[in-house]
């Protein structure tokens, strides 16, 4: 069928100024679709849905775009499905602590509101400007304070999903504690998109903390023993950072003007409470390590800049360089060598390159930028040291045309059966971004 | 190596016998199996056909796979303390009892996680790891004899997950054992995002129905600096309620905030851990908070500030640790303790939005009028997990049928309100007709989709979770199939 005909087709159950054809094909980070359509209601999305699996049609969907180089081997399919117009607050219940958003919505615009009721998201995920709510749970994202606050999976108490038949399916409803059935939301979370369009977001909230403060520790080259001496021991301590992430040196000079290896330890309580820390800190610090403690403002500048990090599918790229970013998952305190490994790859592998990692969570993001064989081999060494540390990697962002050649999920897991069979019982058709997630699924 | 010493002719139980590998790893005759009849939910009871006792992940699986082949039915149990009837043998179950398995397998502090077979005991867990500072959050108040595994199976709760949330939120990998006997390890090494569907989150709360869980990497924590703990009786439950939400809504997130009714305090005081709370009063509110010692004073005054706001008779925090042990033995022994004021109680466990406090402890007290039963009422005030406790006498003829009638009709307000059937107890056969107050059929249908990926046989645990598909239900399935296949 040709593009106009599928646009005329569309046009027969959605509203003529939903749907276009979409001019830009061809995007450098693929995932796109030969009609653009931007519903404005469920209803709109499930009819959409319907069209495409009765008449086999694969759809891409997308939000704020910063995920566009997430995965996916397909560089069009026949539908771009935009959640940009989809977006709001559906109900706010105060006294509950809990918000319902549709999930066009994006981050920054939903925790400036939440600001105004002294409450959040207790989630802080890269470009909140760009990302939205719907792409941070469909990728199950996390930030540095998942130490203290969890992930999207733990945030989550309900979801909408229509499916690919178009049927809306609820999971887990408007209460904090939720156990009837099994839990739904936990396969929607982090799919990818792959299952279903996520159209309404049920999240817990928290209040806003009183005070905060985060306190800079940086360590000279060659002393990484006493760093992880240091972090053992204030792991070990009764006291409550939010975050304990490393940053590599390159990551570091940009953040706070030092190049060295820092940890960013974060605190979050009352005043009284955050002081105790700071001085506690201040005490167990090592002698070679120079300490900084940034309060309040100075604290959130620096995390609104720490956000602003690593490649954002949704603008485009200014150099000409190769873009990539990956996660590695391992055990905590091997985060330390995984963000020494990337540090190292600046040198070997010429790539400018910015790494953290939590050592209370063991997940790091690392950035590599460069020629396109050495991001590529970058790639291959990091997955390397992480599968060393009987970890995984990832890769969250990459072009299409590499993800044709490196397999950025890594190999499928002894259980993939499952994982395909999930698929196929939800997603029998193929529909919902083919290709997108592990294994092909 | 044959087993020898049975006294059967069952040939099934021989083979199972021989799997396990000793006349005492399994139980076959009547009086034997008495006890496995139901779980902490005594309404049900039904007889399996043998218990065995597998030692390790192999002989589970072994078991398993005998099952699978010769489609006998089966299902996994712990301490047998689950309150929804998850582990009673409906169908004549072959029960893979998993109390051997109970080993503490490793503990890595420095990561903050530790392995455990799933017949370890919730509170061992804490026992074993305390003196270094550490301690497993999930806290149900049956946390002394029940097992992890099961804790995994229903998703446990307890008094403390306002702050730490239940048991999902600790879970890091699972060793299971798939209903066909194929061994599969998600989440492998404890480190979190696997990629993939989250298939650890999935199994966590499916009440024994997608697999059986042989090994456990867990989450720990550091114990909190310091803890103090409030009392605060109020002489209506009106404004116990308002306190509630205004303590959350001055921004502060207590690590329990617990409520009890009048005839609650009346059970707990006529049991074994009395704590002397005034018997004229409508409600006690149980608070703790923990944290950095620099901080909790502040929090503590600011609690009771909110609580003289509402008229608050009389308010206490515990002296010391042997107060604050008294305070919560007095609270979590509370649903046994209603054996105290009435020989038969059945425990409800609806989840409400916070809000809605008052106005379901209103409507409650209606349904206790309309049905003639006391209802006394135990919660989780901080996040609306309601515990009404239907008290009843099984020997005068209907009144079982009544208290369940009644329980149900608790459920239905609390999904009116727009809360949910079950927030740490589980579904399993009591509230599986409930589920329709709160899942369309499509919604349920979804859901039994999702087992057939894991169980499609339905050996495992069946009839569990699910309401029994009404007509309308099976059709669609037929024509879900039947357009599925035209496709």
């Amino acid at each position: 069928m040709v593009t106009a005909d599928l646009v005329n087709e569309l046009k027969m159950i959605l509203p003529e100024e939903r749907i276009g054809e979409n001019h830009e094909l061809d995007h450098p980070l693929g995932n796109s679709g030969k009609v653009k359509v931007c519903p404005e209601t469920e209803e709109e999305i499930s009819k959409l849905l319907n069209y495409a699996n009765l008449n086999g049609k694969t759809i891409s969907v997308v939000s704020g775009g910063t995920k566009r180089g997430f995965g996916g081997l397909s560089e069009n399919n026949d539908l771009l499905l935009s959640l940009e117009n989809y977006k709001g607050i559906v109900e706010h219940t105060v006294g509950d602590m809990t918000l319902t958003v549709k999930p066009g919505t994006s981050f920054k615009e939903l925790q400036d509101y939440l600001a105004k009721h002294n409450q959040k998201i207790a989630l802080d995920p890269a470009w909140p400007e760009d990302a939205t709510i719907g792409g941070i749970i469909a990728a199950n994202e996390s930030g540095p304070k998942r130490l203290g606050y969890g992930s999207s999976r733990d945030a989550v108490i309900g979801l909408r999903v229509v499916y690919p038949d178009g049927q809306v399916i609820r999971a887990g409803g408007k209460v904090v504690k939720n156990v009837a059935g099994y839990d739904m939301n936990k396969l929607f979370i982090g799919s990818m998109g792959t299952l279903g369009v996520l159209s309404e977001v049920t999240l817990k909230l928290r209040p806003l903390p009183k005070y905060e403060s985060l306190i800079l520790l940086s360590f000279p080259e060659g002393k990484s023993d006493e760093m992880k001496s240091f972090a053992v021991k204030l792991l070990d301590s009764m006291l409550e950072p939010v975050s304990l992430e490393l940053l590599s040196p390159s990551l570091s000079e940009k953040l706070t003007g030092e190049k060295l290896y820092t940890l960013v330890i974060a605190f979050e309580d009352v005043e009284s409470s955050v002081h105790y820390q700071e001085d506690m800190v201040k005490k167990m610090k090592p002698f070679e390590a120079k300490l900084e403690i940034y309060k309040r403002e100075k604290a959130q500048e620096f995390w609104n800049a720490f956000y602003k990090n690593g490649p954002n599918g949704a603008r485009s790229s200014s150099t000409n360089e190769t873009e990539a970013s990956l996660k590695v998952g391992v055990v905590n305190l091997d985060v330390l060598e995984i963000v020494r490994e990337s540090e190292l790859l600046r040198d070997s592998h010429n790539l400018v390159v910015e790494a953290h990692g939590g050592l209370g969570h063991g997940l790091c993001q690392i950035h590599v930028r460069g020629a396109i064989g050495d991001v590529e081999s970058a790639i291959k060494h990091l997955r390397e040291s992480a599968e060393k540390n009987n970890g995984y990697a990832i890769v969250k962002h990459l072009p299409y045309s590499l993800r044709q050649k490196v397999n950025v999920w890594g190999d499928n897991p002894s259980y993939f059966f499952l994982l395909q069979g999930i698929k196929s019982k939800i997603d029998s058709n193929g529909i919902m971004n083919p290709r997108r997630f592990v294994g092909g699924i | 190596m044959a087993v020898k010493g049975l006294k059967t002719k069952d040939q099934h139980i021989i083979n199972l016998a021989n799997i396990v590998n000793s006349p005492r790893s399994i139980l076959y005759q009547k009086e034997d199996l008495l006890a496995y009849d139901c779980d902490g939910f005594t309404i049900h009871k039904h007889l399996p056909r043998a218990v065995v006792f597998p030692k390790n992940t192999e002989e589970v699986a072994r078991l398993v796979k005998y099952c699978h082949e010769h489609d006998l039915p089966f299902l996994a149990r712990g301490a047998g303390t689950g309150l929804s009837g998850g582990a009673i043998p409906l169908n004549g179950e072959v029960i893979i009892s998993l109390v051997r398995m109970k080993k503490l397998l490793s503990v890595d502090l420095e990561n903050r996680r530790a392995v455990v077979e799933p017949g370890f005991v919730n509170l061992k867990l804490t026992n074993s790891i305390s003196d270094k500072g550490y301690y497993y959050a999930p806290d149900p108040s049956s946390q002394y004899c029940c097992t992890i595994g099961g804790n995994v199976a229903e998703n446990a709760g307890g008094a403390h997950c306002l702050k730490y949330g239940v048991t999902t939120n600790h879970i890091l990998g699972l060793e299971v054992v798939m209903p066909n006997g194929e061994i599969i390890e998600i989440g492998a090494n404890g480190i979190p995002d696997a990629p993939g569907y989250d298939l650890l989150g999935l199994l966590t709360g499916s009440e024994g129905t997608l697999g059986i869980v042989t090994k456990i990497t867990v989450r720990i924590l550091k114990n909190p600096e310091a803890k103090q703990t409030v009392l605060a009786y109020f002489d209506k439950v009106a404004d116990g309620s308002q306190a509630v939400s205004d303590i959350i809504s001055a921004g502060i997130v207590p690590a329990a905030l617990e409520m009890m009714d009048k005839t609650a305090i009346e059970g707990v005081e006529a049991a074994a851990f009395p704590v002397g709370h005034p018997k004229d009063i409508e409600a006690v509110l149980l608070i703790e908070v923990d944290g950095i010692s620099a901080g909790i004073d502040e929090q503590i005054n600011e609690i009771l500030d909110v609580c003289k706001k509402r008229n608050v008779r009389e308010v206490k925090v515990a002296q010391d640790e042997a107060e604050r042990g008294r305070w919560w033995a007095n609270r979590k022994t509370g649903f046994g303790a209603m054996g105290a004021i009435s020989p038969d109680y059945l425990v409800q466990d609806g989840v409400i939005p916070r809000s809605k406090l008052p106005i379901v402890l209103e409507r409650i007290n209606q349904i206790s009028e309309e049905y003639g039963l006391r209802i006394s009422n135990i919660f989780h005030a901080g996040d609306g997990n309601l515990h009404p406790l239907v008290l009843f006498d099984a020997r005068i003829p209907g009144e079982t049928e009544k208290a369940l009638a009644a329980g149900s009709a608790c459920l239905q307000v609390c999904a009116d309100v727009g809360g949910t059937i079950t927030g740490e107890h589980g579904v399993g056969i009591e509230k599986r007709e409930e589920m329709r107050f709160v899942f369309k059929d499509e919604e349920i249908i979804a859901q039994t989709d999702i087992r057939e990926v894991f169980n499609p046989k339905n050996l495992l645990n069946a009839g569990k979770l699910f309401p029994t598909p009404g007509r309308c239900v099976e059709i669609k399935k037929e024509m879900k199939a039947a357009s599925t296949a035209a496709n």
